[in-house]
């Protein structure tokens, strides 16, 4: 398989995994390990005084994984843009998975303050990976403002309901110069193997891992479908066709 | 009597009380270990800083860290 370029940096695996949702640290460390993910997500919040544990942080073996701050809970530009600059006053990564969902219900993503958020991010010197609707202009605009991906949704956050956007999302993987990384309600290893079959460098799961029944089990599952759907993509599929193929010669037959 | 708001709540302290520094600060709220990053008015303070950036009364202090997110 293609090795995965973001920014200049080189990746095997073309799974990103969320670790919000877990039961314990030790599920989300385990889970973590067996996706074989190199790039994992996490979120910044207030320290909770009256209850202070341990940092997601501490659980996470960084020599391994690259870690990837959002800036989930952002709902303007602005908001977006102070999350990013503590995430990297606390970690000195210049990377950030750019989010700014003002609608708590289908979370999805305001494209107005994503690309004012991105302009000023990039001016800044980040790294830029930002959370958008299935949008190709907008996807192209954001590229052309200098982000390092898009990552376009297949459905909304955490929904399970796969990729209910395909139709947009095989124009952006077409016209994209940037890699496209599918995000957001991918629920099964089919969805992703689906979005790796049409061409998406890469996938980002959370939510479908963290609550499975078994999420170390799941998360092995969501990494073959991953490497299934790109081994598909780059073995070049042949397109669907209304009638039957025949697999066996339509010569030769007995008593003919 | 001095106050610093923390992460949105006002918190009273006698001058003796009054943490000099933010690492002071976080040794009393026993959050040593979990903030990752700190805000006063609005200016970001790294890790490394914590045990010299003084505090003064009335300051707003947001104390942030990293939590599992997707």
């Amino acid at each position: 398989m293609d090795k995965l370029t973001i920014a200049g940096k080189t990746f095997d695996s073309r799974l990103l995994v969320g670790t919000g949702k877990f039961t314990s640290p030790q599920v989300m460390a385990d889970a973590l390990a067996a996706t074989d993910a190199e790039i994992v997500t996490v979120a910044l919040r207030r320290v909770d005084i009256d209850d202070a544990n341990d940092d997601t942080l501490s659980h996470i073996d960084r020599d391994r994984f690259l870690l990837l701050p959002n800036t989930s809970g952002a709902r303007s530009a602005e908001e977006a843009v102070r999350l990013s600059r503590l995430a990297r006053a606390a970690t000195g990564i210049d990377w950030v998975k750019l989010e700014v969902t003002p609608d708590p219900y289908y979370l999805l993503p305001d494209p107005i303050e994503t690309l004012k958020a991105a302009e000023t991010l990039v001016k800044e010197g980040f790294i830029v990976l930002p959370y958008i609707n299935a949008d190709p202009i907008l996807a192209r605009r954001l590229a052309d403002l200098g982000t390092a991906t898009v990552m376009p949704l297949g459905s909304p956050i955490g929904s399970n309901q796969g990729l209910k956007t395909r139709a947009a999302l095989e124009i952006i993987v077409e016209q994209s110069n940037v890699p496209v990384v599918v995000d957001a309600g991918l629920g099964l290893p089919s969805h992703v193997a689906e979005a790796m079959e049409i061409g998406a460098d890469a996938v980002l799961v959370n939510t479908a891992i963290a609550t499975a029944a078994d999420p170390v089990e799941m998360a092995r599952a969501f990494k073959l479908a991953t490497e299934a759907g790109r081994m598909a993509y780059e073995s070049g599929p042949r397109a669907a066709t209304r009638s039957a193929e025949a697999s066996s010669p339509l010569t030769g037959f007995l008593g003919d | 009597m001095k106050s610093l708001n923390v992460n949105g709540v006002e918190r009273r302290f006698s001058d003796e009380e009054m943490p000099a520094t933010l690492a002071e600060l976080l040794k009393q709220l026993d959050t040593e270990a979990s903030v990752a990053v700190a805000e006063i008015d609005g200016r970001i303070v790294r890790p490394e800083d914590f045990a010299r950036t003084e505090l003064a009364d009335g300051q707003m202090i947001e104390l942030v860290r990293f939590v599992g997110g997707g």
